[in-house]
């Protein structure tokens, strides 16, 4: 093209661009209308993770050519995002339209009204782990679509321990055993620092035992004997040595640094960690595997975690926002994070074959799947894990009794869900 | 000209005056209020409206989980704070750090001051380089102590260990006690540098002449230290104290990164309970309530400190 035809050609849609956003002061923007449009996407999420998304909008656009997806990096810690969020979110501001969030997010937000509920874009949700979906739903309506699942269960070393602990006793015998033949060992590498990782663990444990946070009515049952029963294990686990003492102080990334050394023998922990153990260089190579926690007159737990996709309610663009979180939650884009990131699609038509052979992990993952426990879903949820963390961590600390520490944290519980106490 | 110089503005004269030289005095009072009017709307926009916000909505039920159900309470939020053991415990364990960490930040601090006062060489570089400490956010530093302070990993494990001394395998974290060691000493490294500075400027007001005066009569340095330094030195400390004591008094980010108020309750000050009200809680008006409490602490620590400072103030008030 000539320098002149192409000087002019852009003059001519610079000056219809301007004609566009005069008109578009005058009325609201249409649907998927001829004109563009910006929408900001707030996202979670640095290196693979940041590629995946980054490549899934960029492909959303191309297909998409009128709307333009801006993202906005959150903070990769799970409370500074929540409190950026929140803050945007108060002020009333239509950005950012769209919003991943942690599963223990939609409820809160929904009751907050701050996110638009889907069901005005009847959302087929068929094909999506269900008890993820439910994390999404509040009072009868659907808020938030599963984007990736994400469940905490239990690593093991297979070249330690023949065969996963049926029982927490079982658990606790092999531990010792591997840990006599090799002094060095760590037990069981668990999160016991006071945050919302140990109350995952916790969880985790409390139903291998039967217990519950929340029971069906929604009364808080947090001193019942089986919880006591699995914080007085976990607390055994520490008092008796099978875990260290800085257990109360690990996150994920210490727990995973424990395994990935080949230190520990059973280790709680997320999907993530399973391409790590069996990259090329690992110590633990081709000796893991993953399971959900024993059983003691329970069932089988693995707390869920993962991220969805919500929309904010003041968005300016619901259509264009609806059509991003529809393609980003497709089997089709799933299977390509997947790919890129390891991150587990929320969907069980994502996990095609080419994924399977590439990514092997996922069969066992998917076992895990099945156990998947939300923890409770309501907006009073981050108020009830921090009596828990407070809870756990006394617990640990020696300050108090597990039953102690249960009775405390289940009076300030019932204080907060009958509205007497925050 | 034929009227008499005068400086600036006269308000509210009694006294009548010619008619032009008053409109005179009226225009020119009007250009000094438009002078200062910029600054006026700044502090109204960023400090005066805020506040008066904060204290409408901590007489307002406002819970961002109920939304619709906002409404006026009057005092049931300071009820209610006043009656949690809670909000008493953590101001409690604030009053504790702010005197432990205050008196040991100014200890620290004014030796600090003395040593860089003296002549010495690269005497310029080392007065730059204590201010390091001071120039990282608090968040970093509190993030470097935790890490110190790891058991696996932490130089203090390692060095007490090196050097047999009793401490090491403790996680200190998890006790209720030394969990505030680690706290209180990054909270010491990072401000201890700005005491310093405070009281180094303050030694340099002190005429020299007074010392030379004080060899002549035959005072030994100790005792030069007590009658001259300190005394005159105390409008220095003064300032160096309020400062502390107040950002003392609002200690949060070195708690919430290395602890998060753990073990269970242990280390949760008065900053991380305000916290936790507005933004776990979501209870905006009972944030808002606490928010007062802290700033009338605040204004009453500060009146105390001024009053201190003019009754006995030196030379440099």
């Amino acid at each position: 093209m000539p320098r002149q035809v192409r000087r002019r050609s852009l003059a001519l849609l610079s000056g219809a661009g301007l004609l566009l956003t005069i008109a578009g002061c005058g009325s609201a923007p249409a649907a998927s209308g001829p004109h563009n449009v910006t929408i900001v996407f707030a996202s979670q999420g640095l290196g693979t993770e940041a590629q995946a998304t980054q490549a899934a909008v960029n492909s959303f656009e191309k297909l998409h050519p009128h709307i333009h997806v801006q993202i906005e990096t959150l903070s990769a810690s799970s409370n500074d995002a929540y409190q950026t969020l929140i803050t945007d979110l108060t002020s009333g501001s239509g950005t950012p339209d769209v919003i991943t969030a942690d599963v223990i997010w939609p409820a809160t937000f929904a009751a907050a009204k701050w996110i638009l509920p889907l069901n005005q874009f009847h959302p087929d949700t068929s094909r999506f782990y269900q008890g993820m979906v439910k994390s999404g739903e509040y009072q009868g309506k659907l808020y938030a679509m599963p984007w990736f699942i994400n469940v905490e269960g239990l690593y093991y070393r297979t070249d330690l321990v023949k065969t996963p602990p049926a029982t927490f006793a079982q658990l606790t015998s092999d531990a010792k055993s591997a840990m006599k033949n090799n002094s060095k060992l760590t037990g069981l590498a668990f999160e016991g620092n006071k945050y919302e990782g140990a109350v995952t663990v916790f969880q985790d444990i409390s139903g291998g035992f039967g217990g519950e946070f929340l029971n069906a009515q929604g009364k808080p049952v947090l001193n019942s004997p089986q919880n006591i029963k699995a914080l007085t294990w976990l607390n055994n686990a520490i008092k008796t040595g099978i875990s260290p003492a800085a257990v109360t102080g690990w996150e994920e990334g210490n727990v995973q640094q424990a395994f990935l050394s080949g230190d520990a023998v059973f280790a709680t922990n997320w999907p993530y960690l399973y391409p790590l153990a069996e990259a090329s260089g690992s110590a633990v190579k081709g000796k893991v595997a993953f399971v959900p926690t024993p059983v003691d007159g329970g069932q089988a737990t693995a707390s869920l975690g993962g991220d969805d996709l919500v929309i904010n309610k003041n968005t300016k663009y619901p259509k264009q926002s609806w059509e991003l979180v529809q393609y980003l939650t497709s089997a089709k884009t799933m299977t390509a994070r997947a790919l890129i990131s390891g991150d587990p699609p929320a969907r069980t038509d994502a996990y095609t074959p080419a994924l399977l052979q590439k990514a092997p992990w996922f069969k066992q993952e998917e076992a895990v799947y099945a156990d998947a426990t939300p923890r409770p879903v309501t907006p009073l949820y981050p108020q009830i894990s921090a009596q828990i963390q407070e809870a756990l961590s006394a617990t640990y600390s020696g300050q108090l009794t597990p039953t102690k520490a249960l009775d405390q944290a289940q009076k300030a519980v019932e204080a907060i869900v009958s509205g007497h106490g925050s | 000209m034929a009227a008499k110089p005068q400086i600036g503005p006269s308000l509210g004269t009694a006294s009548p005056r010619p008619r032009r030289r008053r409109s005179y005095m009226a225009s020119r009072s009007r250009v000094g209020y438009l002078l200062v009017l910029p600054a006026v709307a700044a502090l109204a926009a960023i400090a005066i409206y805020p506040l008066i916000y904060n204290i409408v909505l901590s007489s307002r039920f406002d819970v961002l989980t109920e939304p619709g159900t906002g409404h006026f309470t009057g005092l049931a939020n300071y009820r209610q704070m006043l009656t949690d053991p809670n909000f008493w415990g953590d101001l409690g364990r604030t009053g504790i750090f702010m005197v432990i960490s205050v008196t040991l930040e100014f200890a620290a601090g004014l030796i600090l001051a003395l040593i860089v006062h003296r002549e010495f060489k690269a005497r310029g570089l080392v007065r730059a380089s204590i201010l390091i400490p001071w120039a990282i956010p608090t968040a970093v530093s509190a993030l470097l102590w935790k890490m110190f302070f790891d058991i696996r990993s932490g130089f203090v494990d390692f060095a007490l260990k090196a050097l047999h001394l009793p401490g090491a395998n403790l996680v200190w974290f998890n006790s209720p006690v030394l969990a505030w060691v680690p706290i209180i000493l990054s909270d010491m490294w990072k401000n201890t540098p700005f005491i310093a500075l405070l009281l180094l400027a303050g030694l340099q007001t002190i005429p020299q002449e007074i010392y030379e005066s004080a060899r002549i009569d035959g005072a030994t340095g100790w005792q030069a230290f007590w009658s001259i330094t300190l005394p005159l030195l105390r409008p220095a400390v003064m300032v160096a104290l309020i400062f502390r004591t107040l950002s003392a008094m609002l200690v949060f980010d070195t708690i919430f990164v290395m602890t998060g108020g753990g073990p269970g309750q242990s280390t949760e000050v008065v900053a991380y309970y305000d916290w936790y009200k507005y933004m776990v809680s979501l209870n905006f008006g009972f944030g808002a309530a606490v928010a007062v409490a802290i700033t009338v602490l605040a204004l009453i620590l500060a009146t105390v400190y001024v009053r201190l400072l003019r009754q006995r103030g030196g030379f440099m008030t």
